[in-house]
């Protein structure tokens, strides 16, 4: 049998509490107050302080955690007659709202903490105005990491399935749909962290924003409308998830109803693989490229093609954005040839909600648009508990799901045009079809200013939508 | 002619960096029988480091890249000491085990100083491209072909001529031997593992130059196992052609097979490389350079 020597015992130790200090540190320089200092060189590099503080604060809540969940007392799942934990009203009760997200290691890792703190600072304000109904609302203490698999989802959920009153996030697609039954079972209203077109079918989902099929018919017909009404054909480069196939599939649709030669181009993750990709949008020369894939590959896909001398339009899906991407060498070929697509205006906008939503965050110097995903999609949870609240019934599954699905409108702060948030309805009249356009902009908090608010195009508007478009998708 | 010329120059220029991480798989190999599967973790960890040092700490690009080689070689050399040299004796697969934990571990930290943004290192290519008639070559190519042949030429020749290089040669063919003559087999561990984790450090600034490094750049050093056993576990040379043959397969992959053969399906390129791996092996089981191995059974 091989022993460690003392010495051996010492460097091994040495080292591992060396790397636990370098993450430490790592956190504590995001906390810095100096990081936000213009003149450190910090601060010529992509901004990650909202994001940074995004994931320090769900480490804290972890820790929360730990305290909190063993003793809390509930009279229906999720509804405790006790204080949260950190309080803001020690006299009222507590609602907790479960999050099922990918905080770590899922190809969604860097959106989850950053959705996850904007809801938790949306509910703080709501309870620093509270609460709701004698009670305030938690989303800190029930929150697990679904690494963005379906089998890890199902792992987690089943350890906070009892102790929830509703799902306040649920992060991915395939995630979400993992537990459908379950969540359909029991009753458990949930709030998806993506834009499947298939949501507004499913009846405990509250979707916000336009989904991927809206999105992308927006996407031609603005290209068409705004910039090419003479153009010809249109591809689609996307990723072989529902993101990807929903979008292509909703393109392919648009360029039919538009007369457009169509062509689509399945790509993998990772910016080196986007070769095959890049020689067909060099090979076809489609007028308007529209993207469903990540920044990484936004940047090697955007970048190479201008570089080989293609001079047609991209636009890409919320998620190719990030404001790090104009620290990149793409950065030229971006501002040229790239416009984003977003489901509800940038982070910079000037509504209510925006306004609201910066001055809870702190009024960060970057910003970035997961921050307008999680604070956006928190406004239907909150008003169908407000609509419990104002009803002669108890807090309970049942009833956040009875109030939910009696929602005719809900109030955004402007966030999103008047009448969304009706589902009470069906799909065809539930789902949004507003589209907002945006240009890379150095000076704005995302790195996004806009150029079109709430945009709806004729093929979207004359969508018979009675299936989800992945549905079409061959 | 020039749609395969062009193809065949992206292919050597990706190449270059496959071939930069394949070699530095194979001289851990070659000194300690041991596959290190922590190298496209330290590709990642090195790439990450380059862009805090132009960024955070303001240094030019190739003075961050210099600084990124050695403080990953220091790291190499400081995880042999540390994980890797009690295991000396031990099966080797424990040995590989024990690379995959590190694999693990090094992305956890490396990810969280990455954080959920690109991370740009600072390189002055971009996607700049140098004409030569109908031909292009983009700069970051140009420089990948060019360091990489410099930094393999320099290491054939330490290998070859330096007294250092021989001990690490002797204890490659023969451990046991080289102890007996006085060569301090651990110090040539420890040195390879340095060597191999400056290299994954040049190529994972290559590779995340134009774009920048993420959480996900890893992953391209995995693209390196084709190339070692295409080229031989054992071989250097074996280990340059293999990242190259990798790159040029996957370039003209990607150029031809949607044309011409649309039936194997989307993005086939990704599968290429592990093709051409099994095609020669099913000729050459010990790869194209390895050493044949031959027991007495």
């Amino acid at each position: 049998m091989h022993h460690l020597s003392p010495v051996r015992t010492l460097l091994l130790l040495i080292t591992i509490v060396v790397l636990a200090a370098a993450c430490r540190a790592e956190d504590e320089a995001a906390e810095d107050p100096a990081d936000d200092v213009v003149d450190d060189p910090a601060a010529e590099e992509p901004a990650e302080d909202d994001e940074d503080d995004a994931a320090e604060d769900l480490e804290d809540a972890d820790e929360v955690d730990e305290d909190a969940v063993a003793d809390v007392e509930f009279d229906e799942p999720g509804v405790s007659p006790e204080p949260c934990p950190d309080a803001v009203n020690e006299d009222n009760g507590c609602l907790y709202l479960g999050v099922l997200s990918d905080l770590t290691e899922g190809p969604f890792s860097a959106a989850g903490p950053v959705i996850q703190q904007a809801q938790e600072a949306f509910f703080q304000r709501v309870n620093e105005q509270g609460g709701v109904g004698g009670y305030d609302i938690d989303i800190s203490t029930y929150v697990r990491d679904n690494l963005y698999q379906p089998e890890q989802q199902a792992q987690v959920w089943d350890e906070i399935r009892d102790d929830v009153l509703a799902l306040g996030m649920s992060l991915g697609s395939a995630p979400t749909l993992a537990i459908m039954d379950d969540l359909e079972d029991n009753d458990v209203v949930t709030v998806p962290a993506t834009w499947n077109s298939d949501w507004p079918f499913q009846e405990v989902i509250a979707e916000t924003g336009t989904n991927y099929c809206f999105e992308s018919m927006n996407s031609v017909d603005y290209y068409l409308q705004e910039e090419n009404p003479d153009a010809e054909s249109v591809m689609v480069v996307y990723f072989p998830q529902d993101f990807g196939q929903d979008g292509a599939a909703a393109i392919e649709l648009a360029a039919e109803a538009n007369d457009l030669e169509f062509f689509g181009v399945e790509t993998p993750e990772g910016a080196d693989n986007q070769g095959e990709a890049i020689g067909r949008i060099m090979a076809e020369d489609p007028d308007m490229v529209m993207i469903y894939a990540g920044p990484e590959e936004t940047a090697a896909l955007v970048g190479e093609s201008a570089a080989q001398g293609y001079e047609g339009r991209f636009i890409g899906a919320t998620p190719t954005w990030n404001v790090a991407l104009l620290d990149t060498a793409a950065a030229d070929a971006l501002s040229e040839l790239y416009i984003n697509q977003s489901y509800w205006p940038v982070f910079g906008a000037d509504t209510p909600g925006h306004e609201a939503m910066r001055e809870a965050l702190g009024d960060p110097e970057r910003g970035s648009d997961f921050s307008t995903a999680g604070w956006t999609h928190s406004y239907p949870m909150l008003e169908a508990l407000e609509a419990v609240a104002e009803s002669d019934e108890d807090f309970s599954r049942s009833a956040v799901m009875e109030a939910f699905q009696s929602l005719e409108e809900v109030d955004y702060e402007g966030m999103l045009p008047e009448g969304a948030g009706n589902y009470a309805a069906e799909p065809q009249e539930r789902a949004l079809r507003e589209s907002n356009f945006n240009v890379p902009d150095p000076d704005e908090p995302s790195g996004l200013a806009p150029v079109e608010e709430f945009f709806v195009g004729d093929t979207a508007a004359e969508h018979d939508f009675d299936q989800p478009c992945i549905d079409f998708y061959e | 002619m020039s749609t395969f010329a062009q193809s065949i120059i992206s292919g050597l220029g990706q190449g270059s960096a496959y071939a930069m991480l394949a070699v530095g798989f194979v001289i851990i190999f070659k000194s300690t029988g041991v596959i290190s599967f922590a190298q496209p973790a330290l590709m990642a960890a090195g790439a990450t480091l380059v862009s805090y040092l132009v960024f955070q700490f303001g240094l030019g690009f190739p003075a961050a890249v210099a600084v990124g080689v050695l403080v990953l070689a220091g790291v190499g050399l400081g995880l042999e000491r540390v994980a890797l040299r009690p295991l000396v004796g031990r099966p080797v697969f424990v040995a590989a085990i024990v690379t995959l934990g590190l694999d693990t571990a090094i992305r956890a930290v490396t990810n969280r100083f990455i954080g959920p943004d690109l991370r740009p290192v600072g390189d002055p290519w971009g996607y700049d491209r140098l004409e030569l008639g109908p031909l292009f070559l983009q700069h970051r190519y140009l420089a990948m072909i060019v360091t990489a042949a410099i930094v393999l030429a320099a290491l054939f020749t330490f290998f070859r001529y330096s007294r250092v290089g021989l001990a690490m040669r002797a204890t490659a063919f023969d451990q046991e031997t080289s102890l007996a003559q006085g060569i301090s087999v651990g110090a040539v561990f420890a040195l390879s593992w340095a060597l191999a984790a400056g290299l994954a450090t040049l190529a994972g600034v290559f590779v995340a130059a134009g774009s920048g490094v993420s959480q996900g750049t890893w992953v391209v050093g995995l693209k390196a196992l084709p190339a070692i056993v295409l080229g031989g576990l054992d071989s250097l040379p074996g280990a340059v052609v293999g990242g190259l043959a990798v790159g040029v397969v996957e370039a003209l992959v990607q150029t031809y097979q949607p044309v011409h053969a649309p039936w194997l399906g989307g993005n086939f390129s990704l599968v290429a490389p592990y093709v051409l791996m099994l095609l020669v092996l099913l000729v050459r089981p010990y790869g194209l350079f390895g050493t044949p191995e031959i027991r007495r059974v």
